[in-house]
């Protein structure tokens, strides 16, 4: 096995993630949780977890990023999320151009440069809806497994608008439809169109620049992707492990350091 | 008073102040923001302490006399003035700064009715001929409401001890922009120093200035110019400083927008009138965005800023209109912009904080 360069760690809102890459940058082990409510010890826990997995000989590099990054001590050095998703995404996919990236409790749009590094930012953090929250709490309330969301939500072509831009309303408003006996599946497909029209609105203030790039645990929501490429009229392209990004491109920062 | 580099600077209370000009035989006069003339009051025995929508006061009063969309500026102040926070004060005047200001007149005015007399100042939006006559016409009928307040008509010698005392303070705010990179302080401290001027007398406000001391204080990291309407916390400056940035400059409606130039014409009213009007732009003013944009490019040119961070209360609608243009023109000329928008509190969010720390990683 190739020895660690570096250590990325993204304690995320919902997921905290490691990343061990080698002196190529390529990704050697990694891990994938739910965030604890003591992330700080989960880290750790995390950790030890990879140190048994592979062999770290000297004391490597690990950088922090996601929301707890301030409460990694182990970590060399924390940097945001935006920072690090460019340099993971601009690694993996090689392109430069804008980057949307769905996270559990955020959603981000960057512009990526052709160095890799971020142009221009624009962050939606205040509010649920446009989150992958916002799909997971309406999943909930319709009783579908949130891996099967997507699939479901292109399963129809009859469509449900919902009109509320609020997590909290477009539940009641969901609650309504479904006592109006609107199939489940229109209702799913016009909750992706809502969360879909929140991030490209976000990404058009920014400036969209092609290709469209997607990260985040949403990315794998095929659904998510289909509608982006259908606002913003561009392709849409998605690095191999999505939800890994903060965290590799941290470690890819750790290892060029 | 004191002021010593790397501490705190030592200014007199709110409370003190206002003893000490009653001693002086002067009545205090709540004043909402940016642009009035101080000099006017000064001579009508008036003294101006401003409110910027007190932090620590809670909206809840505020809340029911307008939209959820108002700003904490506008809705803090009216929770305060409800909440008795100025007590004692004479009058309330409050400038056509922006709707959300005329509003708030509206609603004490007539509907709330507090104990001060609401006074109201319509400035133009322009600085052409007839916009100074205009808000020359404004200010005499303002005059005549300060004489009823206060009781007293202001002679030719009360104009111009007054203007000579507003004139040096003016020219000690311009001093300080001026010597700011030769100062020995950290940026909370020199912007705790411009804000004195909120309610310090004229006198006070030049002795401040002149105690802030010179000297070494390598500055690293990113520069940045900070625009908006005012930054509050002042814990922001000390977390831009921990995040590797510093503040090279602003074009705060709190700071660099209220440094005017000195008018000497006879007639107090036409003075004070130019003087207003002779402030750098602000689309309060009216001042048209390219105006701004090519301000704020050459002064950001000059002091070494690499990005501008716009950090504006919610809702601030004169800034709001002109930040989408800011963005695209100054990313065109090389600046990066951040918009932040902030709910006035003592604390600063955790998301707020991360927008700015990343904002400083791009342009490391």
């Amino acid at each position: 096995m190739s020895h660690v360069a570096a250590i990325g760690i993204d304690a995320g809102s919902t997921t905290c993630k490691l990343v061990a890459v080698d002196r190529d940058g390529a990704i050697i082990a990694w891990l994938l949780e739910p965030t604890e409510p003591r992330v700080e010890i989960q880290v750790r826990r995390m950790l030890d977890a990879l140190r048994a997995e592979i062999r770290i000989e000297t004391a490597v590099p690990a950088i922090a990023t996601g929301y707890g990054r301030k409460l990694i001590k182990q970590a060399t050095r924390n940097l945001t999320e935006i920072t690090c998703h460019a340099r993971g995404v601009f690694r993996d996919l090689g392109r430069a151009g804008t980057l949307i990236d769905i996270g559990g409790q955020d959603s981000k749009v960057i512009q990526i440069g052709e160095d890799g590094r971020p142009v221009d930012f624009m962050m939606n953090d205040k509010c649920a809806a446009g989150t992958g929250r916002f799909l997971e709490y309406t999943a909930a309330r319709l009783g579908v497994p949130i891996e099967a969301l997507g699939k479901r939500a292109l399963s129809v072509s009859s469509e449900e608008p919902i009109s509320s831009t609020c997590t909290v309303f477009a539940e009641s408003e969901i609650i309504s439809l479904i006592a109006r006996g609107a199939e489940p599946d229109a209702i799913l497909r016009g909750l992706h169109r809502s969360l879909v029209g929140r991030v490209v609105s976000m990404a058009r203030s920014v400036g969209i620049v092609p290709p469209v790039m997607l990260s985040g645990g949403v990315a794998r929501n095929e659904a998510v992707r289909t509608m982006i490429a259908e606002a913003t009229g561009e392709d849409v392209i998605v690095p191999r492990q999505p939800q890994l990004m903060g965290a590799y491109g941290a470690a890819l920062l750790g290892s060029a350091a | 008073m004191s002021t010593v580099a790397g501490h705190a600077p030592s200014f007199p209370s709110r409370r003190e102040v206002i003893e000490h000009v009653r001693a002086l035989g002067r009545e205090v006069v709540a004043v909402m923001p940016i642009h009035y003339p101080r000099a006017m009051l000064r001579a009508h025995r008036l003294h101006p302490i401003e409110i910027w929508g007190p932090p620590r006061v809670p909206r809840v009063e505020g809340s029911r006399h307008f939209q959820a969309y108002t700003c904490d500026i506008v809705v803090k102040a009216t929770s305060f003035v409800r909440s008795g926070g100025i007590a004692g004060t004479k009058a309330i005047l409050v400038p056509h700064t922006c709707d959300a200001l005329q509003g708030m007149a509206s609603v004490l005015g007539d509907f709330l009715h507090p104990e001060q007399r609401v006074l109201t100042l319509y400035l133009p939006r322009g600085r052409r001929t007839s916009d100074r006559d205009f808000l020359r016409e404004e200010l005499q009928r303002l005059g005549a409401k300060l004489s009823e307040v206060s009781g007293h008509q202001p002679s030719r010698a009360d104009w111009m001890e007054a203007f000579e005392a507003e004139d040096a303070a003016d020219a000690a705010l311009a001093d300080l922009y001026r010597r700011r990179e030769r100062l020995a302080v950290s940026d909370r401290h020199f912007y705790q120093v411009i804000r004195a001027r909120e309610y310090l007398t004229a006198e006070q406000f030049c002795e401040a200035a002149t105690a802030v001391p010179e000297g070494n204080r390598p500055r690293t990291g990113v520069g940045l110019m900070i625009s908006g309407i005012v930054a509050e916390p002042l814990e922001l400056f000390d977390q831009i400083e921990a995040l590797g940035a510093h503040i090279v400059g602003d074009d705060l409606a709190c700071g660099f927008r209220r440094v005017y130039s000195t008018s000497m014409r006879n007639d107090p009213f036409e003075r004070s009138a130019s003087r207003l009007l002779k402030g750098p732009p602000d689309p309060t003013c009216g001042t048209p965005v390219r105006d701004r944009i090519e301000a704020l490019q050459t002064r950001m040119r000059a002091l070494g800023a690499r990005g501008l961070l716009v950090y504006d209360p919610k809702f601030c609608e004169p800034e709001l209109f002109d930040v989408p243009l800011l963005r695209k023109h100054l990313h065109e000329a090389g600046f990066p912009v951040l918009h932040v928008e902030f709910e006035m509190g003592e604390t600063l969010p955790h998301q707020t904080l991360s927008r700015i720390e990343a904002f400083v990683e791009t342009l490391s």
